[in-house]
């Protein structure tokens, strides 16, 4: 049951800008984009991917206007909203 | 950066906004009370009654089109909804909740009456490579098909319980292959225990008419099946499913990049701990729960807790203990509830509660199934994926002296101490540390949440100037 398509909101993820449906989830907005490693491990070092769904797993945070630690699951994307994977990636 | 403290008064604060919490919020709301609904999602709905925006609803669908009307019928009677708020803690005297706003601003709500609403999680049971991206749970992929998402090319469902069947057609409307449903039990194949089921042939046409899409699509749904394995280097590419009664067999090895796992759910019952309930064992399942009288009474007298947060039970057992503990708030308030809508709610759950323990019988004792499952982990198996703790570790550390102790063995090995608080590997730890039972328990530590120590502090701050 396809219906209108509604305006897309724009977005930054990682430096590059993505169209996306808004109301939707930073985590579904990430997955429709093909990336399933929000963050790096710090313990492993190996990429991570939302797990939960529910905000209760903590795999999925990523920095959101630099807001670091933000649970892409449960958080949505607005208008102008710089999303960032590279958390873990250096040393707190 | 020091955000000001929010403080927020009510008659009555709802943690929780999933059917049960919003059942109470309503008649809380409609009887003339105060009410603050709050809730760490974006917008209210919780897991049953989760959709995307306005905007992309229009676009994909509403998949439970009620939701919406109960939530406009909340917000319609006066009830305060604080979406984005996470309660992560409670003030010294019990009764304030800690939480963090959506920019992790502190807020500080104070309310006579508390109702905890606060909902179940999925239970996980650790397999190698279930730390591997495109590894989920089936509550994620429900999620993100109702988001209109396509997860992938091809999936493999497994775990247990009856919540596997809609997440594998949720899966098939959005374009993706699903190559295996696997289930634990044998709850498909009629058993005597089953046949009580048929009196309530309404959840069992349900169940039917997914296994029938399921055949229609040409899924194959395989019983006494587990996963044994995912790989992948960077995304799960490989699925190995065998036999649970024959790990040696294999049932089959599937090329998916997506697998959903989960094993039913389990209470989050957290902040009612914090909050001073006393706690007891679900019956059923073994997860600790509070002890509660009539309509969610805590031991705590300003403490209701409603919902799956109570025990596991479904959709419409939530919406009617949110209810009841309304009710009840209203009555100790000197309120005249109506007593044939009292006696209505109660007696509707007592049917529904009937059914909960014939459908639970049909599938698989999670906690003996996690104790099973953990015992047959190949040593290398990461259990705890937050602190990358290994099965092997664990048995060597629970050999040692107190090592069966799940407290000692978390210090000794750090498994279950990481940001998910062992939400995820919990019942997995309890059966490895020798004596466990696999039931898991999950010890209320605060933050709740790991939330901005600019927060904490600042709240802590905050509290010493009062
Ligand atoms: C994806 C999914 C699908 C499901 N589908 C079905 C189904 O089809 N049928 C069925 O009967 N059951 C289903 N369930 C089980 C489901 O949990 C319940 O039936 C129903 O949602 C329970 O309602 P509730 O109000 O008790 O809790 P929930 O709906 O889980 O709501 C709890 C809310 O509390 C919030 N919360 C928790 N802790 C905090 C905190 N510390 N601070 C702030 N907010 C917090 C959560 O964000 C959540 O929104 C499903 C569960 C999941 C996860
Ligand atoms: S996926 Fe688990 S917290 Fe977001």
């Amino acid at each position: 049951m396809r219906k209108r398509t509604a305006p897309r909101v724009s977005v930054t993820i990682d430096g590059r800008p993505a169209r996306i449906r808004p109301g939707t989830s930073v985590a579904a907005a990430l997955l429709e984009q093909g990336r399933w490693d929000f963050r790096t491990d710090p313990v492993s070092g190996t990429a991570r991917g939302p797990y939960c769904g529910m905000g209760v797993c903590l795999e999925c945070e990523v920095t959101v206007d630099g807001r670091p630690a933000v649970r892409a699951c449960i958080e949505r994307v607005r208008e102008g909203m710089s999303i960032d994977t590279s958390a873990g990636e250096v040393g707190p | 950066m020091t955000q000001p403290t929010t403080i927020r008064t009510a008659d009555a604060a709802v943690v929780g906004a999933g059917p049960a919490g919003l059942a109470a919020a309503l008649e809380l709301g409609l009887a003339g009370l105060r009410v603050l609904l709050l809730d760490e999602q974006s917008a209210p709905g919780g897991q049953y009654y989760r959709s995307p925006g306005p905007e992309a609803v229009r676009e994909v669908g509403d998949h439970r089109p009620a939701g919406a009307r109960l939530i406009a019928r909340v917000r319609a009677c006066g009830v305060r909804v604080l979406s984005g708020h996470t309660v992560w803690g409670v003030e010294d005297d019990r009764r304030g909740l800690l939480a963090a706003g959506p920019d992790g601003d502190p807020v500080i709500v104070r309310a006579d009456r508390i109702v905890v609403a606060t909902g179940a999680y999925e239970r996980s049971v650790p397999f190698p490579g279930w730390q591997l991206p495109g590894v989920v749970t089936p509550g994620l992929a429900q999620h993100m098909c109702a988001e209109g998402v396509r997860l992938g090319r091809s999936a493999v469902v497994a775990g247990s319980g009856p919540f596997l069947l809609p997440v594998a057609c949720a899966l098939l409307e959005r374009g993706v292959r699903v190559l295996a449903v696997a289930e634990a039990g044998r709850p498909y194949t009629p058993r005597p225990a089953a046949l009580g089921a048929l009196r309530f042939p309404a959840r069992l046409v349900e169940l039917a008419s997914y296994t029938a899409r399921l055949a229609r699509h040409g899924v194959r749904l395989h019983q006494d099946t587990v996963v044994a394995e995912a790989s992948g280097r960077e995304r799960v590419r490989e699925v190995t499913l065998v036999r649970r009664s024959d790990p040696r067999r294999v049932v089959g090895r599937h090329g998916a990049d997506v697998l959903c796992v989960g094993y039913g759910f389990r209470p989050q019952s957290d902040l009612a701990q914090l909050l001073g309930c006393d706690m007891g064992r679900d019956p059923a399942t073994g997860d600790p729960v509070p002890l509660l009288g009539a309509a969610g009474r805590s031991s705590v007298p300003w403490v209701h807790v409603v919902g799956e947060a109570a025990g596991v039970a479904g959709a419409p057992t939530a919406l009617l203990r949110g209810r009841a503990a309304a009710f009840d708030i209203l009555a100790a308030r000197g309120r005249t509830v109506g007593r044939r809508s009292r006696r209505a709610v109660t007696a509707r759950l007592a049917s529904l509660a009937r059914f909960n323990g014939l459908t639970s019988r049909l599938y698989p004792d999670p906690a003996r199934l996690t104790a099973e499952l953990a015992a047959g982990l190949p040593g290398d198996t990461l259990v705890c994926r937050c602190e990358g703790v290994t099965a092997d570790t664990l048995r060597s550390a629970a050999c040692l002296p107190g090592g069966s102790d799940v407290p000692a063995l978390k210090g000794s090995t750090r498994a279950g101490m990481g940001p998910c608080q062992s939400r995820e590997c919990g019942p997995a730890l309890d059966a490895l540390r020798g004596r466990g039972t696999g039931a898991g328990a999950v010890p209320a530590r605060v933050p709740l949440r790991p939330v901005p120590l600019s927060t904490v502090l600042h709240l802590r701050a905050f509290g010493e100037e009062t």
